[in-house]
């Protein structure tokens, strides 16, 4: 009987090899973590310094200060009177009930975590844009980032660089690079064969076909995808503060605990409302650049 | 009229036993996210099932919200192992509404709160098992972003510990002496900053609590606040949120408690009578707990450890005829 078990149970690896494995593992991370992990933290100093200056900055900025810089920037980009008074309003709300520091802190840590995934995604989407080689590579790796539960890598990263804002960054951008990287990538291979071998004709070299041509028609699709990236780089706020990151995720954390629903509806709204800004800037600017764009083409 | 039936149902749950192990029927324990409560809930589920004919079924859990659904929803119907001050006030209230029943403790010492430092720093400066030893040291207690200022890691947003550890950052003046209280987040981020500082011989102090695994397997010294503990403080101003004038006091060992729903207390009172008597030592935890993190195993295969070779243990929990059903099963693995 014993010998047939292996057709109705699966013949697993055996419960002390697989322990084996797994603690072997965990003992070289924890040896890798003991040996390395200084130099890692050093590595990443120049960020943290930055990432606590911008904060500080924000947080020290005078609140009415603060709502003139953030409706100037976003009535300059989307021109529209109704959302640059949607600005105030909400601005004023959020600082009416309280969470004006967290908000700072908040968008502090998201406007990095989205510059720095424009900045790292961009150039990945159009690597895999021109290989075929380099896109089968990324592309599962994407997968895995999307879908990989965010605390499988987080707890390792905090073991290598404690708690706080760079295991935050890390994670938010390991979450939300994906979409800037694959819309770049997809954006750029739509470009019309026709489109770019008139540029060829008209004797254009590889970068200027990839800048003057690939990149603005691209445009829209990317823009698509910094705005993916950035409503995603919102939505891990709360993961984010499971790891000791300050901002509105601490007190939504604590509203799911306790069980304080009206502490949770309020910050959460706060997430909202800046997401919806930052959402309703990025859409409009596009919207503009795109439009410049057609007035060129009928010209 | 409700508790003459139940009386009535425990009397005959003691007469005849198999009838009443009948009428157990389907039942769920909540298996919390932390180990020793996941070992409870697997033992639990072992013995409900062979020895008293339930049909015991784990749930994922929570302290809040399995407490909580327990109250509301009189779903799970076991909670083995709840730390009862978390949720003080509402277990009270449920337990005179007679929704809930509290069926004793499953840790006997009760649970161990507290400020702690590796043991590492203790050895090469023992002043750093005092509280004036940490402050006047706080140097060593480097803050992850403001080489100013010394971390003082307190407990995860929203837990009941949050208050008390605050209260008591305040009581100390710890702040005064440069510390700053640093939000972990989460339970896995607070063991995550230990392992780290542990892992280098860095400096570390804060708020943990036993028996856990991490204390375990991290060698902690808990700091002496040289206060002893103030039980009527503690209760009435250091565990609450508006503490006006917090003083030092150490923590008193919290009361770990096993609950059920009255409705599975009613039905089934021999499985009942059986989580009053099931309660674990912390020393003995610790040691299980330890064997886990060895191992890396799960509640079901400590489960299965701790009945084979702790028989002395948990035989007396439960009748001859019962133990000998449990271990017939146990045979059968």
């Amino acid at each position: 009987m014993a010998d047939a078990s292996w057709l109705t149970e699966f013949p697993a690896m055996d419960r002390r090899d697989l322990t084996a494995i797994k603690k072997t593992l965990d003992g070289a991370y924890r040896e890798f973590s003991r040996s390395y992990g200084d130099i890692i933290e050093t590595f990443f100093d120049p960020l943290l310094y930055f990432l606590v200056w911008f904060e500080k900055l924000l947080i020290n900025t005078p609140w009415w200060l603060m709502i003139i810089i953030v409706t100037a920037i976003v009535h300059l980009s989307a021109r529209s009177w109704k959302l640059s008074a949607g600005v105030v309003v909400a601005f004023s709300l959020i600082g009416y009930f309280g969470m004006w520091d967290n908000t700072m802190r908040t968008m502090s840590i998201i406007f990095v975590c989205t510059l720095l995934s424009i900045v790292l995604g961009i150039p990945i989407g159009i690597a895999m844009a021109r290989s075929n080689r380099v896109q089968a590579v990324v592309t599962p790796i994407l997968d895995v980032m999307q879908t990989m539960p965010a605390f499988v890598y987080l707890i390792p990263v905090v073991m290598l660089l404690g708690i706080g804002k760079i295991p935050g960054v890390i994670a938010v951008v390991i979450y939300a690079i994906p979409p800037v990287i694959r819309l770049t990538n997809l954006g750029i291979r739509l470009v019309d064969k026709e489109v770019l071998e008139a540029a060829t004709a008209y004797g254009a070299n590889s970068s200027q076909r990839l800048w003057s041509v690939q990149m603005p028609l691209a445009m829209p699709t990317i823009m698509a995808g910094i705005n993916q990236t950035i409503m995603m780089a919102l939505a891990m706020v709360v993961v984010a503060s499971m790891i000791g990151v300050k901002g509105l995720g601490q007190p939504v954390l604590k509203s799911i605990t306790n069980q304080y629903f009206t502490l949770g509806l309020f910050n959460g709204l706060a997430i909202v409302a800046l997401a919806i800004i930052f959402d309703r800037v990025s859409q409009a600017y596009a919207k503009r650049t795109q439009k410049h764009m057609e007035g060129m083409h009928s010209d | 009229m409700k508790r003459v039936l139940g009386a009535a149902l425990l009397a005959v749950g003691f007469m005849a036993s198999t009838e009443a192990s009948a009428a157990c029927g389907k039942i769920t324990i909540a298996d919390m996210n932390w180990n020793s409560a996941s070992l409870i809930a697997n033992v639990d589920k072992f013995i409900l099932t062979h020895g008293y004919g339930c049909e015991a079924e784990l749930v994922p859990g929570d302290t809040m919200p399995t407490g909580t659904s327990m109250m509301e929803k009189g779903e799970p119907d076991i909670a083995p192992e709840l730390w009862s001050n978390s949720m003080k006030e509402a277990l009270d209230k449920a337990v005179a509404e007679k929704t809930l029943r509290i069926a004793g403790k499953s840790l006997s010492d009760g649970g161990e709160e507290g400020f702690w430092v590796p043991e590492y720093m203790v050895k090469k400066d023992p002043s750093l098992a005092t509280i004036e030893g940490v402050l006047k040291n706080a140097k060593m207690f480097k803050h992850p972003e403001d080489p100013d200022k010394a971390a003082f890691v307190g407990c995860p947003a929203g837990w009941n510990c949050q208050i008390s550890s605050g209260n008591l950052f305040r009581a100390m003046k710890m702040a005064d002496a440069g510390f700053e209280l640093i939000d972990p987040g989460s339970s896995a981020g607070l063991s995550g900053s230990i392992a780290k500082a542990y892992e280098r011989g860095e400096g570390w102090f804060g708020y943990y609590w036993a028996p856990t695994a991490v204390l375990g397997k991290y060698k902690m010294v808990k700091v002496d606040f040289g206060s002893g503990v103030d039980f009527e403080h503690f209760t009435n101003c250091t565990t609450q949120n508006d503490c006006a004038d917090p003083k030092p006091t150490m923590y008193p060992p919290s009361p770990v408690h096993t609950v059920t729903t009255e409705a599975f207390a009613d039905k089934a009172p021999e499985a009942y009578a059986y989580l009053t008597r099931r309660s674990f030592k912390n020393a003995q935890m610790n040691s299980l707990l330890a064997w886990m993190e060895d191992n890396q195993a799960e509640g079901d295969i400590v489960m299965e450890e701790f009945l084979k070779n702790y028989e002395d243990t948990w035989t007396p929990w439960v009748s001859a005829e019962v133990a000998a059903k449990v271990k017939k099963a146990l045979s059968e693995l």
